[in-house]
């Protein structure tokens, strides 16, 4: 190859990874949970309302897509539904909200509340039938969410006492998608965050151990399904980031707005389950 | 030519060559890249986790978290549905292209070709969530069934995606017919049907296979309105009845959050080459069998 | 064939009507005929109501400001409109990558290349291209330009995966064109002393320019559909605020199919059935206007070009 095509070449690998250097200091962007998703959105929107210096980009593609890019400092903040795997040391842990789960069942199954050995033999396919456990003569449906969600890891962690396997379902790996299920399949059962089941119609919260699925019950300890959203930086965070972050933890018109509950309002702590 | 301008002419015409033997290297070099990245990935759970391929391809014990790859459950989902497709699909869609192309007024032709072409064009979304709300609670009350959820599900929806495709390459296979041999015919007595089955239909093969091949590509391809519709059950399907799993989904719904490194992600991406290989795999068989034909 | 002819004696009224086997089969073609009247009235008939369906279902969204407006989070009322303006970007980003090299491709097996090992490889290579399947090439651009690359999600890593999953079909369109030029026009070209290429360049592709538009807007239109291969290399986000309507080839660019998706995976506005039957209403709609377009501007090309209706 001749010297200036040698050095075309070079110059166009290194074009390669000038964007990622360029576009890192104007702009924030966050990947992760699409638990999370929905409040870093519209925090993000709120706050560059009022910040018009900033642009704060948020995509999606899961709790562990946004470890493993917040790792790689292709972004700066992961949202993650589930703690960073051990090993991770340079990842700073913030846990900006509590994000409450409902166990949601189809109507035609005949039940409100459930305790949580009924729950587990539901999901473990030992309960074939609604009658079984107090409901109407309606076969289960199970859905789950698939094996890498990180709802189905609070979901197991909380509710299956840390099962390390369910027997295989229908599985769908949308809040949407599981909820429409549920809603038009006679005696379905699935689960899935607040933020889709509180105005979801067609579709009931069961309260789990006598405890209906709310807000206050989550705070009080009384209800058990839930989890903290943590968002990872790389390293301490920046001046910029930190701002961003203690505006969301206290958005609390955001947080009620889109099924959060503030970490300042939890009267409990994820050790005391 | 003389002179300096047949030297520039000529010049420009080597320099031509060389751009266009280049555009049509990438080509290559993005195919051997392709195949080159999956291997690469798609392979790392035999070599790296030594997990066993014969497990991989023929057990259906599928427990990710835990170490179990068995992928049998996913590789016949994903052939059964697009199975299903194309004997639905295939013939349907091979009779419409006949009716527009033999039967129909020219003008009523003509009229629905824009619209045929329209339904190409139309995302899988919309396709997979009218299967969802309208398709699946169907099946579930039609054959008691206490979820609609199934193979039969996704084989409808794919070959309803897949008709405009076969309906309108079809119809450009039969158009090319020289119109000698349907005058032929005709003079050698043959009713209509007669010289569509024994005259048309033969020597319009190759291309009809083409409309073929394309509607297997979209089949076994298609991702979101499959998920939407065929339950993703890890189980081995022994009805068409039963929801079951296809490869093209659960690679779409784990991809994002399995861990990197771990031996799940490996699996995803032998998945992903395991797809690619049927689909290349099928269709060249088909081109080829063609080409030995004619 | 003419020999049969010649054996086959006159067909007379009555040879044709009186033998009962002529008789069967003429019932066999008119029930045949009956048959594939009913399959395909039916089956047009069901097409042509999904299409009305879903004409009817989301018209009633469509509004100036659903179709400029931002998505918004959790607030019912959101638009489209930087979802729109990057189906577009991503689109025309696509085609400056894909249409130079498909049409160069194209017209280098179409007229050059003779024969022989090197245009059997591109053949065969453009074949094996086209059937990766959109998933496994929005994998490819996942390992390529997100991870590899370190771009993580942005619109010119979706553009160029899309390249690659468009790049086939478009040089088929470049051959098909090019094909349909008379051989006349080149064999009268090199007669008068012109080289290969400037044949190519001066005679052959402006005859061809017609077919070619067309199949290049009508790839176009899949190009806007096109929802899987971008998920995981374009993303599926868009900035908020000012930063939606980015110019910027490194943002994330939540295309309007992607969007469709998304919507129905979150859930989390109140109005999700109105947002995305609206989306997939303006989807439809531009397929349409891709298709008529591609059509017309077709017409037109050839007849300016080559003087032929």
């Amino acid at each position: 190859m001749s010297r200036s095509s040698r050095l075309a070449v070079l110059l166009l690998g290194a074009g390669c990874f000038v964007p990622s250097l360029a576009f890192a200091d104007t702009s924030v962007s966050a990947a992760g949970s699409t638990a999370l998703q929905p409040l870093v959105q519209a925090a993000a929107d709120a706050y560059q309302q009022s910040h018009s210096d900033i642009k704060i980009s948020v995509t999606g593609g899961g709790s562990r897509t946004g470890l493993s890019l917040v790792s790689s400092k292709s972004v700066d903040l992961g949202d993650s539904d589930i703690q960073a795997p051990p090993g991770s040391d340079a990842l700073v842990d913030h846990k900006v909200a509590v994000i409450g789960f409902s166990v949601i069942v189809n109507p035609a199954a005949g039940v409100t509340g459930l305790t949580k050995k009924q729950i587990q033999d539901v999901f473990n396919l030992k309960v074939k039938n609604w009658k079984d456990v107090g409901g109407k003569d309606q076969v289960i449906t199970v859905i789950n969410r698939p094996a890498s969600s990180g709802t189905r890891a609070v979901f197991i962690k909380t509710i299956m006492g840390g099962a390390t396997s369910l027997p295989p379902t229908l599985t769908e790996d949308a809040t949407g998608t599981v909820v429409q299920k549920v809603a038009q399949t006679p005696g379905a059962v699935s689960y899935a965050a607040f933020s889709g089941t509180h105005n979801a119609s067609g579709v009931i919260e069961l309260a789990i151990d006598g405890a209906a699925a709310t807000e206050p019950n989550v705070q009080d300890g009384k209800y058990p399904f839930w989890s903290y959203e943590h968002i990872y930086t790389n390293g301490p965070p920046s001046k910029e980031i930190s701002r961003f972050l203690a505006f969301l933890e206290t958005a609390r018109a955001i947080m009620g707005k889109t099924g959060y509950i503030l970490v300042g309002d939890m009267k409990v702590s994820e050790n005391d389950r | 030519m003389v002179g300096v301008r047949a030297g520039k002419a000529h010049r420009d015409e080597r320099i031509a060559l060389v751009v266009l033997m280049s555009c049509s290297g990438i080509f290559v070099v993005a195919i051997a890249l392709i195949l080159g990245f999956l291997a690469f990935n798609g392979t790392e759970l035999f070599w790296g986790d030594r997990y066993s391929l014969f497990s991989f391809l023929f057990s259906s014990d599928w427990d990710a978290l835990n170490g179990h790859f068995g992928a049998a459950a996913f590789i016949a989902g994903s052939l059964v549905a697009t199975g299903l497709a194309i004997l639905i699909g295939g013939p349907l869609g091979v009779a419409i292209g006949v009716f527009f192309s033999e039967l129909a007024p020219k003008r009523v032709a003509s009229a629905f070709k824009p619209a045929i072409e329209l339904l190409v064009g139309i995302p899988s979304v919309v396709y997979g969530w009218l299967g969802l709300t309208l398709l699946v609670p169907a099946i579930a009350t039609t054959f008691h069934l206490p979820d609609g959820d199934s193979l039969l599900a996704a084989g409808i929806v794919l070959s309803i995606m897949i008709l405009p495709t076969v309906i309108s390459l079809s119809e450009d296979a039969l158009r090319v017919v020289p119109v000698s041999l349907r005058e032929g015919s005709a003079a050698l007595g043959a009713t209509r049907w007669e010289t569509i089955t024994r005259v048309l239909l033969p020597s319009a093969s190759s291309g009809l296979a083409v409309a073929v091949i394309l509607g297997v590509a979209r089949a076994i391809g298609e991702t979101l309105a499959v998920q939407l519709v065929l339950g993703n059950a890890a189980i081995f399907p022994t009805s068409l009845l039963q929801p079951a799993a296809a490869l093209t989904s659960e690679i779409v719904m784990d991809m994002g959050d399995a861990p990197d490194g771990s031996g799940f992600k490996h699996a995803l991406f032998s998945m992903a080459l395991l797809l690619l290989l049927i689909a290349m795999g099928l269709i060249l068989l088909i081109r080829f069998a063609l080409r030995r034909r004619t | 064939m003419a020999r049969a002819l010649a054996a086959t004696p006159a067909p007379t009224v009555e040879k044709l009507g009186g033998s009962s086997n002529a008789r069967s089969r003429r019932i066999v073609d008119r029930i045949a005929t009956a048959l594939l009247w009913t399959a395909a009235s039916l089956v047009v008939f069901l097409l042509l109501l999904f299409i009305g369906f879903e004409f009817v279902k989301g018209a009633s969204t469509i509004s100036w400001h659903f179709l400029t407006g931002s998505p918004t989070a959790a607030e019912a009322g959101g638009g489209v409109g930087p979802l729109i303006f990057n189906s577009f970007y991503i689109l025309i980003l696509t085609l400056i990558f894909t249409v130079p090299i498909a049409v160069c491709s194209g017209m280098y097996l179409q007229e050059y290349a003779a024969g022989g090992r090197f245009k059997d490889v591109v053949q065969f290579s453009a074949e094996s291209l086209a059937t990766v399947p959109s998933i496994v090439m929005g994998l490819f651009g996942l390992l390529v330009f997100v991870t590899a690359f370190h771009w993580h999600f942005t619109a010119l890593g979706g553009a160029l995966t899309l390249t690659l999953l468009n790049l086939p079909a478009m040089m088929r369109v470049t051959q098909e064109a090019l094909a349909g030029v008379p051989g006349t026009y080149r064999e009268a070209s090199m007669g008068l002393g012109a080289t290969k290429w400037q044949t190519v360049l001066k005679v052959i592709l402006p005859s061809a320019i017609g077919p070619l538009t067309t199949g290049v807007v009508l790839v176009s239109g899949r190009i806007f559909g096109e929802t899987a291969a971008l998920i995981y290399t374009a993303g599926a986000s868009v900035s908020y605020g000012r930063g939606a309507y980015d110019f910027n080839p490194f943002h994330t660019a939540e295309t309007l199919a992607v969007g469709l998706y998304q919507v129905h995976r979150e859930a989390l506005v109140p109005d999700v059935d109105r947002i995305a039957n609206g989306s997939a209403l303006v989807l439809l709609v531009m397929v349409l206007v891709f298709n008529v377009v591609a059509r017309v501007v077709g017409r037109q090309l050839t007849v300016r070009f080559t003087g032929k209706a």
